[in-house]
């Protein structure tokens, strides 16, 4: 007897049959969604966007705002406000990739703003600013991050403290929330050194007089003779004058340099916010990784080591100087967003050696078990051997 | 050009076993990822101090270390069982229904029995007969049917195989109805049809009763680590082997010679050559998308044209600064519905609107590892179909997330009402974020949709194309053991046809 045959004694399988054959006939061979998977992803998470340099707004003595646009002339991305895209760039040779918080608005789709600060001993920001011209093309991941406003626990106080360039998703968060007329209470706590390098100074003032949503404070650190306005640094003080005795039910965003987000993560916690109503923005690569309690003894960041990339060669480099950047200076390549070991993409083995993982490696627990290193914010502490 | 024997497409749980039992077998084995993780579903993420566990909620399979079931033995041959650990769970799952039903059923075979007879005195015996059948259906579904199928003789089929003949292809409903009046035991003892997404009026009472009998027999598992460290494990294995994989690095066309398969394009557009191909990816995008064919097999097309799309998810991942306890959880997993009507809570599945039945489970309420001291790690599920996300405009994706997230926290919040308070981290995943990791149409996290016409029985094994071969849930059950078990034995498969290969070039 033939399995079918067979299976038919089965109570229900003839019906099952049935029903199967008249499926095949209704049915499609799903020709018609050929793509469809792809389309959909692309439109809200494309891998690279190719973008082209529209506009050069000189911002500050510091900081200049690159406009970028779609080199295809169609509409970018939606982004939630806080989020940022990696920029990659090749300098005299160099394949490397920075990201940049989006400063506009999410409800402006036709342009990002890209507001880049000169960093001390910077590399990338050094070449946006001063040899990028408008009509220059770029390429850059889609916009990602978790640094955004989230409805479902981020409350309707908000209270963004900001230092530097760190004030770039503050706009954007701002602009969205004024423009969709959002019922939510922004205030600004916003830090610079010198009192003329405060970018968006205008825009964010003009506002903060125009909507009785938001609050803007600033404060300087370096004020010239003459200054008038509040000075000095950001103190549990300033913030309980600032922000009055209640902080249940505020958010607190923080972003600046590490040192500063530490400095204020700590002022709130002193005050009584739990650290759940507190979010962080990473910032790179920790730049003095040996101050680290498991830093190894007798290492010094200026030692060198080799490191050798399993297949295809091997290169020096400086303990100091993060995994990422000097397979980059030396033509490997690793996939990479964020820089500051969180997303996760630059993700890569570790076959011999060690390396030092600081507090900013937001490593899963079975990676670090087998092995796996995020490059972008990975110390090595030795010669080391990777898998790319 | 490099050549290899084979190359798997996508490190989901099948690819990953396929590819590892290919290179432990001893061919040549490239295995591609278009993510920079291994694992499809079976993968973690980590926001603040949490590390969220994507998908895996109970395996099943294993059995304890002194009664072992099958998939310590596949995870051994696979050369994973010393690299992972297993935490066991005590309950099957919490059912709660406020102001209706709220019940526990243990993790054991003669617990399950007792609790069921104590709760529903008046059906005891028809509780004893129902648990009976569903072991039976089991052992004759996966031992006696294929034995019977071999001998070709009705005679046999009907005395090796009685029950599976009189049950096997009836819908879970109309056995439970068969057997039981009470309608609250009849939905208590079903609630497993929520992780696959059809009710128990369409699904084959035998998917069912595997549940039941499985995971009270052979206990529900977590893994230490979450789903991710099998992943890593199993790609642990692979390399240890001799294996080759590559992250960030996608499959974009199968390459045919004389209607074989020959080779792959890769995302970094660079070709290799290979004997065989074994796809993790969807069918619809293997044969319509990536086989350089202008129209896959006939075979293959008519197939398709049979099945229906399966099911996807909403998934909320919440970091929450108070223990299980604080909680008021008392079992790591739970079942939350609004109603008693199944069909109701299925029709839900089909919309944006509130959704009616879901589920919670609390991680480390058996795990303290899956959590810092002090915080919890709990995830809220609601499978849905993802079609009813197609209309959503991209600029209007991320308020609609949020605010279907808002219905599901209600729902789950009826029964755990201090979760608002704790939230420290969220993410929300919906169909397109399935879409978006798993690369499947609508997002389907189970393939296709798994009803009684989706039956192994009513199909043959997709080929078509010499050399092609397909694993993953789109060819069988989904879920995790199944796709665990769909790569290890589509790569057996693979081996063979490889040997064959070797045979005739030696001719």
């Amino acid at each position: 007897m033939s399995d079918f045959e067979l299976l038919k004694t089965i109570k229900g399988y003839s019906e099952a049959l049935a029903a199967k054959q008249a499926l095949e006939r209704s049915g499609s061979g799903f020709q018609e969604v050929k793509g469809a998977v792809r389309n959909a992803v692309v439109q809200l998470h494309p891998k690279r966007l190719p973008l082209v340099v529209s506009a050069i707004i000189d911002d500050t003595p510091s900081t200049k705002t690159l406009r970028v646009k779609a080199a295809d002339g169609h509409r970018l991305p939606p982004f939630q406000a806080g989020q940022y895209i990696n920029v990659f760039v090749d300098i005299d040779g160099v394949a490397t990739a920075r990201p940049y918080a989006i400063s506009s608005s999410p409800l402006e789709r036709d342009f990002y703003d890209l507001t880049v600060k000169r960093a001390e001993g910077g590399y990338v920001s050094h070449y946006l600013l001063d040899r990028v011209a408008p009509g220059e093309r770029l390429l850059s991941s889609g916009p990602m991050g978790s640094f955004h406003y989230n409805p479902i626990f981020h409350g309707q106080d908000l209270v963004f403290i900001a230092g530097g360039s760190g004030s770039a998703p503050a706009r954007s968060m701002l602009l969205n929330i004024l423009e969709r007329d959002q019922p939510l209470h922004f205030h600004m706590i916003y830090a610079n050194s010198y009192s003329d390098d405060v970018i968006y100074a205008e825009q964010l003032r003009a506002l903060a007089a125009e909507h009785a949503n938001f609050t803007l404070d600033e404060l300087i650190s370096r004020p010239e003779p003459g200054y008038s306005g509040r000075s000095g640094r950001i103190s549990s003080e300033l913030l309980q004058t600032l922000l009055g005795p209640n902080l249940d039910g505020k958010m607190f965003y923080l972003c600046g340099p590490t040192p500063f987000n530490e400095a204020c993560l700590a002022q709130l916690l002193a005050l009584g916010v739990k650290r759940r109503r507190i979010r962080i923005e990473a910032n790179g690569a920790p730049k003095a990784p040996q101050l680290n309690a498991d830093w190894p003894a007798g290492v010094n960041v200026d030692d060198e080591v080799t490191i050798a990339v399993k297949g295809r060669g091997s290169f020096k480099a400086r303990v100091g100087e993060p995994l990422l950047n000097s397979l980059e200076r030396n033509g490997y390549s690793a996939e990479n967003a964020c820089r500051s070991g969180e997303c996760s993409l630059c993700r890569i083995k570790l076959l011999s050696g060690a390396v030092h993982n600081p507090p900013e490696a937001h490593l899963r627990k079975s990676d670090r078990d087998f092995g796996w290193i995020y490059a972008c914010v990975a110390f090595p502490t030795e010669d080391i051997e990777v898998l790319l | 050009m490099h050549q290899y024997d084979a190359v798997v497409i996508g490190a989901g749980n099948a690819g990953l076993t396929a590819a590892t039992a290919l290179q432990r077998g001893g061919s040549k084995t490239l295995l591609l990822e278009k993510h920079n993780i291994p694992g499809g579903c079976a993968t973690s993420f980590v926001r603040g101090e949490f590390e969220f566990e994507v998908a895996l909620h109970q395996l099943s399979g294993l059995g304890t270390a002194e009664k072992p079931f099958i998939m310590r033995k596949v995870f051994d041959t696979l050369g994973v069982l010393d690299k992972v650990e297993f935490i066991q769970e005590h309950s099957l799952y919490r059912l709660a229904v406020p102001g209706q039903v709220d019940i526990t059923l243990p993790a054991s075979w003669s617990g399950l029995k007792r609790t069921l007879v104590e709760l529903f005195p008046a059906e005891s015996d028809a509780i004893g007969r129902f648990l009976k059948l569903c072991e039976t259906i089991c052992l004759e579904s996966f031992m006696t049917l294929p034995q019977a199928r071999r001998s070709g003789s009705e005679a046999t089929l009907k005395s090796m195989c009685p029950h599976y003949v009189e049950y096997g292809f009836q819908s879970a409903k109309a056995v439970i109805d068969s057997f039981f009046s009470d309608h609250t035991l009849k939905t208590v003892i079903s609630a497993y049809w929520c992780y696959l997404g059809v009710p128990p009026s369409q699904i084959p009472f035998p998917d069912l009763a595997v549940m039941i009998y499985a995971y009270a027999a052979f206990k529900p598992w977590h893994i230490k680590g979450g789903s991710q460290a099998m992943s890593n494990a199993l790609v642990e294995s692979f390399l240890e082997a001799g294996g080759e994989v590559r992250f960030n690095c996608g499959a974009e066309k199968i390459l045919t010679e004389n209607g074989a398969v020959c080779g792959v394009t890769l995302e970094s557009g660079e070709t290799v050559r290979c004997k065989a191909v074994v796809s993790n990816a969807s069918p619809l995008h293997t044969f319509n998308e990536m086989l350089d064919s202008e129209q896959p097999p006939l075979a293959i097309q008519q197939d398709m044209k049979s099945r229906r799309m399966g099911t996807s998810a909403v998934v909320i991942y919440m970091g929450l600064d108070c223990t299980p306890q604080e909680l008021g959880v008392t079992t790591a997993s739970s079942f939350i519905y609004e109603t008693m009507d199944d069909e109701a809570i299925y029709r839900s599945m089909n919309s944006l609107e509130a959704p009616m039945g879901g589920m919670f489970t609390c991680y480390n309420f058996e795990d303290p590892d899956c959590a810092p001291a002090g915080k919890s790690q709990v995830v809220l599920v609601c499978l849905q179909y993802g079609d009813v996300w197609k209309d959503v405009a991209a600029e209007d994706y991320a308020a609609t997330k949020y605010a279907f997230a808002e219905r599901l926290i209600d729902m789950v919040a009826k029964v755990y009402p201090k979760l608002r308070e704790h939230i420290e981290e969220v993410e929300v995943a919906t169909p397109l974020t399935m879409m978006r990791y798993l690369n499947t149409p609508s997002g389907a996290i189970y393939g296709f949709r798994q009803s009684t016409e989706d039956s192994a029985l009513l199909r043959e094994r997709l080929k078509g194309v010499p050399g092609l071969y397909m694993a993953g849930s789109w060819t069988g059950m989904g879920g995790f053991q199944p796709t665990y078990m769909a790569g290890e034995s589509t790569a057996r498969a693979v081996l063979k046809h490889l040997k064959k290969a070797g045979e005739v070039q030696h001719v």
